[in-house]
């Protein structure tokens, strides 16, 4: 058993936004993928998390009502107009 | 931390917004109109006041466009201005929301269940004493399936305002973490635990889902 054994299931599970991110520093990161290495547990949590992170991408944003953008496209010329 | 930088492509477009290009502030105006309508609602009172809110905001980036140096990116420069603005109309309101409420009080605590691990007694503490339902390799059309969207669109709009704000501005605009501390004015720290906080509730969102799709 390594050193860094002493990194918990419950540890990592709070590291893997950060680590998917890339935003990890390096020793932590090592620690990390070291644990993801031997625990099926965490490793099916990092799959289903960048899955969720891939799903969520895939949702669309709500649409500007028209009067909304009429109301913007009149300030815009108006400014422009005055500029 | 250095700011993140603005890009050429924001330069470029800077350049046709101060020539009068409509075609490209429509653009940036859809682009980023909802999220900013979202935003102002976390400080003002009603939708009519946060319209408000997003009109001064954009006359205000047209008037400041010959001060943009591009020490941030657009898009974080105009979110800076809308907060303000959105902010001063609040406390002119008389509206006071505290942090806590727009992003849940429950941040001190892990994000995940702790009744999920092993006790401090174990003999593995910390380990894993119940694993989560298995979601991975559900057939990809099933993943793919407009119900699987809304079940996480759903989960989205459950969450505390700005962890909503933050995890739709990540992953779903494809911000980066700079840029939406700096937007939303958060600190690191925050925009880190707001943005784990949020997918993991969307995490278990899916899993329930998906448990109740194969139990059915």
């Amino acid at each position: 058993m390594s050193a860094d054994a002493d990194i918990t299931c419950r540890e990592v599970v709070e590291l893997l936004s950060s680590y998917l991110d890339g935003e990890l520093p390096a020793s932590l990161r090592a620690r990390v993928e070291a644990h993801l290495a031997a625990c099926d547990g965490c490793t099916m949590v990092v799959d289903e998390l960048r899955e969720t992170i891939r799903l969520t991408g895939a949702l669309t944003e709500d649409r500007l009502t028209e009067a909304q953008a009429a109301t913007l496209l009149a300030a815009f010329r108006g400014w422009a107009a005055g500029a | 931390m250095a700011e993140q930088r603005a890009s050429r492509d924001d330069l470029a477009l800077v350049e046709r917004l101060r020539a009068g290009d409509e075609d490209a502030f429509m653009v940036l105006v859809t682009g980023l109109t909802p999220a900013m309508r979202r935003v102002a609602r976390m400080y003002v009172s009603t939708d009519a006041v946060a319209d408000e809110v997003i009109q001064e905001t954009w006359l205000g980036v047209l008037q400041g466009l010959d001060g943009f140096e591009g020490r941030a990116s657009l898009r974080t420069w105009i979110f800076r201005i809308l907060v303000n603005i959105a902010k001063t109309r609040g406390q002119r309101e008389g509206r006071s929301v505290p942090f806590a409420t727009l992003a849940g009080d429950d941040l001190d605590g892990p994000a995940f269940d702790p009744s999920s691990f092993r006790g401090a007694d174990d003999a593995l503490p910390g380990g894993w004493s119940t694993l989560p339902f298995d979601w991975r390799g559900m057939p990809e059309e099933r993943a793919e399936a407009a119900e699987t969207i809304r079940v996480v669109g759903l989960a989205i709009a459950a969450l505390p305002q700005m962890q909503a704000e933050v995890i739709r501005l990540r992953d779903v605009h494809g911000w980066s973490s700079e840029e939406v501390r700096n937007a939303l004015d958060l600190s690191e720290t925050n925009q880190r635990v707001l943005l784990h906080r949020a997918r993991t509730k969307v995490r278990r969102a899916l899993e329930d889902h998906f448990r109740s799709v194969a139990e059915a």
